[in-house]
């Protein structure tokens, strides 16, 4: 039951800390501003080509990638608290630090699949995008299973470098453009060499992106349904692995001085 | 001059200091990678030349917003601000020799650029007019600096800088026909374009890295430099405005 | 203005108007003269102008009214003259570039003071040694110790060859070891002929490494004296707590020449303080006579002096 009540108590900081930052209108005019035109800087690559089912692809492919870009930005939240000097503080206490971790930045991976879901809204009729009803109100739940996949990839990642703040927004920066370019997120990935593909399938949002794409195209329930678990199979991995790993590169950062606490 | 290079050159040891400052070096391959990958995957070799230069202009407008932009910020939230105004040097030739010092590092992103599409995709890029290509690139240069110098002085005398900075990135890259030429954009967001050097200059990188005469390169070339001035002025005036605060009103100050 | 002066200040008046507040007075009318070659403190607790006073100096900040010349320079006037013969240390963690090494961060400043290459290098290696950070003069700035990062402030303000310092509170956050140190320097800097403006809330400080101290309070300029008069003042004022005494006792002592007053604290000591010189001396003495081994004796603090000599409207001495 504690852990329970330290997850909602993480997930109230981390909206505290998220909308002292934000205002509705900086939000409005600021974020939602970028989130359109990112995904209209991608989908207009399908009028120069001159293509619908070029516009379509990219422009799906890049408002889900708006999900998986914010829950990237979860790797900034080891590095917050460490800033805050409240990293200590946090390995001192019972609660694993993983779990904090992770609830603290559901956040603002909330934010992002809502961003990725307005700005498929925005953006698709703009570009004479089909949207069939009911079909697409699945894409609400399968938006938000490739953003939590993606959390828990970053999650992953963040105890990974844990130790070295320094680098951080070099990888978060690094990551996201990789997700774009290995994800299927522009092109399919069977446009890959296997090797490669085999790669992709293993990263969050490529199946789960997948999917989406076979929900508009009226694509059959069973491939749809094999994506989906290909998806829940990548976010449980990335998950466990982020539980198993977390606390033992803490440890290793402790052992060997690299995570020191003076930010 | 002597601050200018000054400037220059502690702009350069602080690129090598921060990991940060290498960002664009990371993501600029990455992006090549990912236009290179939608054009081929169209059949469309043709449009290599597009897919080599975006990423450029993502490169050096990245440098723009979140290192030069910041410079004047950094150094009041680094306490020697103060120090720089009493020092005998011209306050704006220093920033201006650390932003003119990192907007020439962006060119990098060509380089990774051309190898990308040559190692990984086995294309070249050519440039099919020399001449107009480096006129071009020297007056992107300026343009971009003196755009850097502008958001620079803004950064520091506007409260949202941080909020701006973060989203002024695509919005810009749409408008400035970065990928996609501004031809292909509904013309009411032309206006808008059109005051965005960015635009302007694409355009003539694009044309000169094509086979066939370039159209208006010279009006072309002269709104890409008209627009940089604009910036670059913009700057210097809010540079001194900066100054007022700092020796006038003391509301920069830091101690 | 005085031959001979490094700084004249004549009625420098300094407000700052920030937004939706009352108007604060920072320096109101302050007149000072520093002649070349003295090391002058400048005492008095937070928020009383020292540091503002400084920044106008520097040319960091430009009066409301009334001028300050530096070695015969205006400083609103004659700005562009004024920079290169100054040099600034501020207290604190920030101003330096910590990424940058020690060497770098001297290096760089060299270069802003319009120094030859030749003699950016020579000098910083000097100046390193003379801080004693000759060692560490190629790692980073932010793995020094709080001492180490002053020392490189003072050499970085010796770049370019300051002929008046400014130090603003320097060792603030040292340990006592490294604020000695730093403290010897100064007295060198003193020996090559440097003027000094020193500003300081911390007394023995000032009165160990001083020519002269100003005492400032509130943008008003209390007092200038030199050490040994602060020295006497403090004295002056000593107090002592005594616990254990009886009544018969404390109402002797009390009615001794030089004590002022004694009052019972909440921790049930009593607190006997002292307004004459060598008074301390002689209540001490009777107080250990009387069998009392619980004593204790302090200073008063700087605002209690200000109140003290403000009480007495100036410091007679």
């Amino acid at each position: 039951m504690s852990t329970l009540r330290v997850v909602w108590y993480s997930i109230v900081n981390g909206a505290n800390d998220y909308w002292s930052i934000f205002t509705l209108k900086s939000w409005v005019f600021g974020w939602l501003i970028r989130v359109v035109s990112q995904v209209t800087f991608f989908a207009l690559i399908g009028k120069l080509l001159q293509k619908q089912a070029q516009t379509d692809f990219l422009l799906i492919g890049n408002a889900v990638m708006v999900a998986g870009m914010g829950a990237t930005f979860a790797l900034h939240q080891p590095t917050n608290e460490r800033g805050n000097g409240t990293l200590p503080l946090l390995l001192a206490s019972p609660s694993r630090p993983v779990v904090v971790m992770l609830a603290r930045g559901l956040y603002v991976v909330a934010d992002a699949i809502w961003s990725a879901l307005l700005g498929l809204a925005i953006v698709g009729p703009a570009f004479g995008l089909h949207f069939p009803w009911p079909r697409v109100l699945l894409v609400i739940p399968l938006t938000v299973l490739v953003g939590a996949a993606a959390y828990c990839f970053s999650t992953f990642l963040a105890g990974v470098i844990i130790a070295h703040r320094n680098i951080n927004n070099l990888v978060v920066n690094t990551t996201i453009v990789l997700l774009m370019a290995l994800c299927g997120v522009n092109v399919p990935v069977s446009f890959f060499p296997t090797w490669l593909e085999w790669i992709s399938r293993c990263l969050p949002i490529t199946d789960g992106l997948e999917a989406i794409r076979g929900v508009l195209a009226g694509d059959a329930w069973s491939s749809i349904a094999a994506h989906v678990g290909g998806e829940l199979l990548s976010a449980s991995g990335w998950l466990a692995l982020a539980l198993l790993t977390f606390g033992r590169f803490i440890r290793a950062g402790q052992r060997d001085g690299s995570l020191e606490f003076a930010s | 001059m002597r601050a200018f290079l000054a400037g220059a050159r502690v702009q350069l040891r602080f690129m090598t200091a921060y990991p940060d400052s290498l960002i664009p070096f990371f993501t600029s391959p990455l992006f090549t990678i990912v236009f290179l990958l939608v054009f081929k995957h169209a059949g469309r070799p043709d449009l290599t030349a597009y897919a080599a230069i975006a990423p450029v202009f993502i490169a050096l407008w990245w440098l723009a917003l979140f290192n030069s932009g910041w410079t004047v910020t950094m150094e009041r939230w680094n306490g020697t601000l103060e120090m720089l105004v009493a020092s005998p040097s011209s306050f704006g030739a220093v920033i201006f020799g650390r932003i003119a010092a990192t907007t020439a590092i962006g060119t990098v992103s060509f380089f990774e650029a051309w190898l990308v599409a040559r190692l990984i995709f086995g294309t070249t890029v050519t440039i099919h007019h020399w001449g107009a290509f480096l006129l071009t690139v020297v007056a992107t240069l300026a343009a971009m600096a003196g755009t850097a110098v502008g958001m620079a002085a803004l950064f520091v005398l506007a409260r949202n800088a941080v909020t701006f900075s973060n989203s002024a990135s695509y919005p810009f890259y749409v408008l400035g026909g970065i990928l996609v030429p501004v031809s292909l954009l509904p013309h009411w967001v032309r206006p808008l374009s059109d005051v965005v050097f960015l635009s302007w200059a694409a355009d003539l990188l694009r044309a000169t890295l094509r086979v066939g005469p370039i159209h208006q390169f010279w009006p072309h070339l002269g709104m890409v430099v008209l627009l940089g001035a604009c910036g670059y002025a913009v700057g210097l005036f809010a540079l001194r405005v900066i100054l007022v605060r700092v020796r006038e009103s003391g509301e920069l100050s830091t101690t | 203005m005085e031959a001979g002066a490094a700084v004249d200040v004549r009625e420098l008046r300094r407000v700052f108007t920030p937004r939706k507040r009352e108007p604060v007075v920072a320096l109101d009318g302050v007149s000072l003269t520093i002649p070349a070659g003295e090391v002058h403190g400048m005492l008095g607790p937070n928020g009383a102008g020292k540091t503002t006073l400084v920044k106008i100096l520097s040319t960091v900040l430009l009066p409301t009214s009334g001028t300050a010349q530096v070695l015969g320079h205006d400083v609103v006037e004659e700005t562009r003259a004024v920079r290169p013969l100054i040099g600034i240390v501020f207290g604190g963690e920030r101003g330096l570039y910590t990424r940058l090494s020690a060497r770098q961060n001297l290096e760089y400043w060299g270069a802003l003071y319009r120094l030859p290459s030749a003699t950016i290098k020579e000098r910083s290696a000097a100046l390193l040694e003379r801080v004693g950070l000759t060692e560490r003069a190629d790692q980073r700035a932010e793995e020094f110790s709080r001492g180490m990062k002053q020392r490189l402030h003072l050499a970085r303000g010796l770049m370019g060859d300051a002929k008046v310092l400014f130090l603003d509170e320097p060792t603030t956050g040292m340990d006592p070891l490294a604020a000695r140190e730093f403290r010897r320097l100064i007295a060198e800097l003193k020996g090559e002929g440097r003027t000094i403006l020193l500003t300081t809330h911390d007394m023995v400080e000032a009165e160990s490494v001083c020519d002269r101290v100003t005492l400032i309070d509130r943008g008003r300029l209390l007092a200038t004296e030199t050490p040994r008069t602060l020295g006497r003042l403090i004295s002056r004022f000593q107090r002592i707590d005594v616990t254990g005494a009886d009544e018969a006792l404390l109402a002797e002592v009390t009615a001794l020449p030089g004590v002022s007053s004694a009052t019972r604290q909440a921790d049930g000591s009593t607190r006997i303080e002292v307004s004459e010189e060598g008074a301390t001396a002689v209540v001490l003495r009777r107080l250990v006579d009387g069998g009392v081994t619980d004593l204790q004796t302090s200073l008063p603090s700087l605002e209690e002096v200000y109140v003290q000599t403000i009480g007495e409207r100036g410091l007679g001495v």
